[in-house]
């Protein structure tokens, strides 16, 4: 063939626009087809048993269509897992809702576990962001052996809770229990701390992230009715559409505990002002919390405003004689008390 | 003691840690730092440390403030850059001078009375020799100058207040504000630029500052772009302002890489290295009276030295091979002709040539010798009288003479441009390769920062010279 500069470029832009839908990141075919290829019957059954157990432990009772809608696997397939399920023992139909048996919960319970300790690595071990991690552990529940599991879990410190306030099962099975109602249940005036927030529906879980709750956050609610929740948090106030409030779960604090009024986020110092290091949020987690403490952001220290930034930040700020810049988001992970 | 006894105890390990709960770690490290941090008040005494600290404030309200923060890194970064270019033709010439006019021909000249074979005063005096002392002539001044002054800013303690002023920038692009360091430090050589990414302490941050120095174009391709600039760019405008042009174009091509650097961090944050962790934080320390000769020293050694050395240890087998494949015959054809035509059809179509690609190959070990090689294998293989014969790399003093060798190889505005921006992207150099892999102790890493940045010039110069072909 002649060289032409048009069918050069024709044949460049096709090459690429293929190279695009093979490999584009997770909606590529190629990613599309490796999936298809590895969903086999384990990850099939694993799915239901995980679901029928989160559907049981809200009280919910599950029929085959409901199971069929939920997941995202070829209906003959599921038809196919559940019948295998039943002859091994891990479900049993009551007339028609599906219901776990010991072993089955059993088995659900590890792959929870999985779970829940893959997101709490990736929060801790890893930069992956936020909205990643429930994605990236579904896809390890399935891959991780016993023997990797415990060794996963020796290696994080056999943590209680994973990253979101759910409660890791443990080897044992055992639960911890998360205390606290849904946010949309307090009434006005009640103090409370955060203790979990809900990861799905994704589209509800982005917009608690871009808000910039915090768990492990005391609030006080302000307004609470059938439009918006207002609450006070860190010296900063949140307003809430009722379902997305319905994702956070509050443990109410008794009367006894006093709320220090002044209590607010590093990132809202202003310059001139001087204040007290209260703590680093649960939100700073891993590599980046040792970071701010090895730097000395501990309880007690004095902090001031040290430079502004030309660009808005980040800001440097003068604690132990030191000026230490850090860039907004880690600021609002740090709780001063203004003097 | 029985197995029971054992489980027992685990039995009960278990229930106590759950009894501690999750927070327990946390609280015991932050009780311990609160108490040193208690000790230390009571019992360390700070005297007299207002006076200087309200003078270091004073220069750095000066350095961070709104209209005069820009403005100062601006200044600053051009003056150093150039001294180092104005300052380094200087030793340079006179470097070229004694190492490539005079020793070379009495070498030649002392290896044709003691009766040399041709072939292996060619292939040492040659090869190994020239290649060396090319390096050495146009690396060593403009090194000398660059990082002793750039060391003395650090010294000073203005760096990170540079690094402090662009964060937010780099933080846009998934990137450190430091980066804006080591990417200044590019500017002088890409090696030295990757070692000094130790700076950055959050993992993905420094990856990203490694991958991405190569798009800050260093000493060795300065020349390069000036010298091409001249020739075609120059000569498109008057020629009272076409020196000026020309200088435009180079700021142009480094202002490019700038914006490769940008574009590239952005990508990399966002896909392959999005699960690396990050932390970020910044020290600015107080300002000091640099220690002027120690600073000297320790830069000349540390860094110049030590790169110089890589960059010679790579260079001697480069020349050996230039010299080789224009020596070697295959039928009546040397391999470096042969090699050539075999690249003409894929360089046509990137709008460059085979020799270009020919000496980009063979000049892996340092950007320094791109254009002696290129004009070396364009005469040839077009057979014009110039240079010393085969395989001995030459320059011209004259900018015209060169400019007809070139024209001779068929050389055209679009292959000009297309060199420069060849030129920006393409792979780093051997010694910077060697230094990625020693600073990442990766092959997945150093592959992919070698690779990436000459995929990328394809691309760029294919697109480039099919839309000029298009146009024009």
């Amino acid at each position: 063939m002649a060289y032409n500069p048009i069918t050069a470029l024709i044949l460049f832009f096709v090459f690429s626009a293929l190279l695009y839908v093979l490999f584009r990141p997770v909606k590529g075919w190629f990613w599309i087809f490796k999936k298809n290829v590895s969903s086999n019957e384990k990850i099939i059954i694993e799915d239901i048993l995980k679901q029928l157990y989160h559907f049981e432990n809200s009280g919910n009772k599950v029929d085959m269509k409901t199971l069929v809608q939920v997941l995202d696997f070829n209906n003959n397939r599921i038809v196919e897992a559940i019948k295998k399920m039943t002859i091994n023992d891990l479900i049993y139909f009551e007339s028609d809702v599906l219901k776990l048996t010991e072993s089955g919960r059993e088995y659900a319970l590890r792959i929870v576990r999985v779970h829940r300790l893959w997101e709490r690595y990736l929060a801790d071990r890893t930069g992956f962001s936020k909205t990643e991690w429930h994605d990236r552990a579904e896809l390890m529940e399935h891959q991780l052996s016993h023997d990797e599991t415990e060794k996963l879990a020796a290696h994080l410190g056999n943590p209680k809770y994973d990253p979101h306030g759910d409660p890791i099962p443990t080897k044992t099975g055992k639960i911890a229990k998360v205390k606290g109602v849904e946010l949309p249940l307090l009434s006005v005036n009640t103090v409370g701390r955060i203790t979990h927030i809900e990861d799905e529906p994704e589209v509800i879980y982005k917009q608690i992230l871009a808000e910039n709750i915090h768990i492990g956050s005391l609030l006080r609610v302000i307004e609470n009715n059938t439009t918006r929740i207002v609450f006070e948090s860190e010296g900063e106030e949140f307003k809430l559409a009722p379902i997305v409030a319905a994702n956070l779960t509050v443990a109410p604090i008794e009367k006894e505990v006093v709320l220090e009024d002044n209590i607010a986020r590093l990132s809202g110092l202003k310059e001139n002002e001087t204040a007290k290091i209260i703590g680093i949020s649960k939100e700073s987690r891993g590599e980046s919390r040792r970071r701010l403490l090895d730097l000395g952001f501990v309880k007690g220290a004095d902090i001031t405003i040290d430079l502004l930034n030309p660009l808005g930040e980040p800001h440097a700020y003068l604690i132990k004689g030191t000026s230490i810049a850090l860039r907004k988001n880690q600021a609002a992970k740090i709780l001063i008390k203004k003097n | 003691m029985n197995h029971k006894n054992i489980d027992n105890i685990i039995e009960l390990s278990n229930e106590l840690r759950w009894q501690i709960g999750d927070d327990f770690h946390d609280n015991l490290t932050e009780s311990i730092y609160a108490d040193a941090a208690d000790i230390v008040k009571d019992s360390v005494q700070i005297e007299n440390s207002q006076r200087r600290f309200r003078l270091d404030a004073r220069i750095d309200k000066i350095v961070t403030s709104k209209t005069f923060g820009f403005p100062i890194m601006f200044l600053i970064l051009g003056i150093v850059l150039w001294l180092t270019i104005i300052g380094a033709n200087y030793p340079s010439s006179l470097l070229a001078d004694i190492l490539l006019d005079t020793i070379h021909p009495s070498l030649k000249s002392g290896a044709a009375s003691i009766q040399m074979p041709w072939w292996l005063s060619g292939f040492l005096i040659d090869g190994v020799y020239l290649a060396v002392a090319w390096v050495i002539a146009v690396m060593l001044p403009p090194m000398a100058i660059f990082f002793p002054m750039f060391t003395l800013l650090e010294d000073f303690g203005y760096l990170p207040r540079v690094a402090f002023n662009l964060d937010n920038l780099f933080k846009k692009s998934g990137a450190h504000g430091k980066q804006a360091l080591t990417m200044s430090m590019g500017f002088g050589c890409n090696a030295a630029g990757v070692v000094a990414t130790r700076i950055i302490d959050s993992p993905r941050e420094r990856l990203i500052a490694i991958i991405t120095n190569n798009f800050s174009l260093c000493n060795g391709r300065w020349p390069t772009q000036i010298l091409i600039a001249t020739i075609f760019i120059g000569a498109l405008v008057p020629s009272a302002v076409s020196s000026l042009a020309a200088l435009l174009a180079v700021i142009g091509i480094a202002l490019l890489g700038m914006v490769f650097m940008f574009a590239v961090s952005w990508v990399l944050s966002k896909t392959v290295l999005k699960g690396e962790v990050s932390t970020f934080n910044l020290e600015l320390p107080p300002y000091r009276p640099p220690r002027f000769w120690k600073t000297i020293y320790t830069s000349l050694i540390d860094r110049t030295l030590i790169v110089l050395w890589r960059a010679v240890v790579f260079a001697a087998p480069a020349g050996a091979v230039i010299w080789l494949i224009s020596n070697i015959y295959i039928g009546n054809e040397s391999i470096a002709a042969w090699a050539i035509h075999s690249f003409d059809g894929f360089g046509f179509i990137l709008g460059l040539n085979g020799v270009i690609l020919l000496a980009y190959i063979v000049a892996i070990p340092a950007n320094e010798i791109v254009i002696p090689t290129i004009l070396m294998l364009t005469v040839l293989v077009t057979g014009i009288s110039a240079g010393s014969g085969a395989g001995v790399m030459f320059e011209l003093d004259s900018v015209n003479a060169t400019a007809d060798i070139l024209k001779a190889g068929g050389w055209t505005l679009l292959t000009a441009i297309n060199l420069m921006l060849f030129s920006l992207l393409h792979n780093p150099c051997s010694t910077t390769i060697y230094t990625i892999y020693k600073e990442t102790k990766s092959i997945k890493w150093t592959v992919f920062a070698s690779v990436m940045p000459v995929v990328l010039g394809f691309i760029v110069t294919f697109l480039v010279a099919q839309f000029w072909r298009l146009l024009a």
